[in-house]
């Protein structure tokens, strides 16, 4: 009970911060989307706090998660994978659909929670996706975004001991997650707990088992692993706030390009060895 | 679910609201004579992975701006650095742009490339697109191509994956590299090297 007071005072106080950061219009209309939406410098303060943490996490990926996973990926068929992962989905819609509501997006939360019902009976207890037959596509929304939609700003880069990349934002909202999340509260107290572990920890094997050879590839052939990991997941949340907020991802990251036009005007940029060629 | 969000192909499907508009008729030409080559080069049984990986570096190097990318992604350090360090630097990223793919181009399962809109942004002409597999497993990956016409000659800029811009991933990673390097230009290269050598 004590933890949940402190999750709410979290949540007031970046609901707070929200009211204060000057969004007075609806949420179509965000006065400071620049704010919400990438910087060409990702503020990152405590680099070397999130550096050791991310090393870490490194080590505990190695020993546990990624050896664990790829036993999953060997034991278990891909049909039954498959069914796992559709479950859990379909697990996240009703936070999707109440995440929807806080963004005014109501036509967005009739489609994820006729998924959800749709899902849950006919594709028994979620194992199948005939919603998406019947073209009712799966949308994901987390409170990260909700607060996004509301002109939080992302604040700085932040690494979580076990659960990887994140930012104020985010954390915030994946704690109140865990408050507002009606699968949270199946079962009694007892097993309460059981399936949220459950949940989180096959959760996190199936999506890491999906993406063995990428993460391998991307730490073996990165000059900066760190970096690198940093920088998608900066990109990825800014591509689906970007979403919400309904402006273009590309189109938005056209500051970042701004470079070009040094390198291309300025010909003292391009020696002679360098010119630009266009092999036929 | 947090740490779903970290991943290069995040599958969470949008809701972009794309108008079917073809502004840059040329430039999705481009764009989709550039896939079905590519497409023609990864789906033919008949190469094996070398003669693959020939033929479609040959494909990616006579349609991406390679001076620029490389200029691109080391930015202020490309101003300081020696003409000497320039040269060693653009044969590096270029090996170490190749080596990345080079492995992989015998993956290719039947996907294919849908336009779905192009748009001006500021000098550049970005084309949306869609990675599509049919089947039992559906798959709908969005790519964006970021593309810069110059004397008439259309060239490809970026690939930006699910709204994850590959080259602005490189530029921040060699940034950092740089920056916790003390702007030693000639350590990412060695860098590069030993990660070509690997591969």
């Amino acid at each position: 009970m004590k933890s949940k007071s402190v999750l709410v005072i979290l949540i007031l106080s970046t609901l707070i911060s929200a009211c204060t950061s000057g969004v007075k219009e609806p949420p179509r209309y965000i006065p400071v989307k620049e704010e919400i939406i990438m910087k060409d410098v990702i503020s990152d303060p405590i680099e070397p706090i999130n550096r050791a943490i991310f090393s870490f996490n490194n080590v505990f990926d190695k020993a546990v998660v990624r050896p664990v996973s790829i036993l999953y990926r060997g034991i278990l068929p891909e049909f039954f994978r498959n069914r796992i992962a559709y479950s859990l989905d379909n697990l996240s819609m009703p936070i999707t659909t109440i995440n929807n509501i806080l963004q005014f997006e109501f036509g967005k939360a009739g489609i994820s929670s006729a998924r959800f019902v749709i899902n849950s009976t006919i594709g028994i207890l979620g194992f199948f996706d005939p919603a998406s037959y019947f073209g009712l596509k799966a949308d994901y929304e987390d409170f990260g975004q909700t607060l996004a939609v509301w002109g939080v700003p992302t604040g700085p880069y932040l690494v979580l001991p076990f659960l990887g990349p994140s930012s104020p934002r985010d954390f915030t909202g994946l704690m109140s997650t865990s408050l507002l999340d009606p699968t949270y509260q199946v079962g009694n107290a007892a097993n309460r707990d059981l399936f949220r572990a459950y949940r989180m920890g096959v959760g996190v094997i199936n999506f890491r088992s999906e993406n063995i050879e990428i993460f391998d590839d991307l730490q073996n052939n990165s000059v900066d692993y760190y970096a690198a990991v940093r920088s998608f997941y900066n990109q990825s949340r800014n591509s689906q706030i970007s979403d919400n907020l309904e402006v273009s991802p590309s189109i938005n990251q056209d500051s970042l390009f701004n470079d070009f036009e040094e390198f291309e005007l300025d010909d003292t940029y391009i020696g002679p060895d360098v010119s630009i060629s266009y092999p036929e | 679910m947090q740490i779903k969000k970290i991943i290069i192909l995040v599958l969470s499907f949008f809701f972009i609201n794309t108008f079917v508009f073809a502004n840059f008729e040329a430039e999705e030409k481009f764009v989709s004579n550039f896939a079905d080559n590519a497409i023609s080069i990864l789906g033919n049984e008949n190469l094996d992975i070398n003669q693959k990986n020939l033929q479609f570096t040959d494909l990616v190097m006579s349609s991406i701006d390679m001076n620029l990318i490389s200029k691109f992604v080391l930015s202020k350090y490309w101003n300081a650095a020696s003409q000497e360090q320039r040269d060693v630097y653009v044969k590096a990223f270029e090996e170490y742009f190749i080596s990345s793919y080079a492995n992989k181009l015998d993956q290719y399962s039947g996907e294919k490339i849908v336009i779905v809109s192009s748009d001006a942004a500021k000098k550049f002409v970005i084309v949306k697109s869609n990675i599509v597999r049919d089947g039992a497993d559906t798959l709908k990956i969005e790519l964006d191509w970021r593309l810069l016409t110059r004397d008439g000659r259309t060239k490809i800029i970026d690939l930006s994956i699910e709204g994850i811009s590959l080259i602005v991933a490189q530029r921040e990673e060699f940034q950092s590299y740089l920056s916790n390097n003390n702007g030693n230009l000639d350590a990412l290269i060695n860098k590069l090297r030993s990660i070509n050598n690997k591969n």
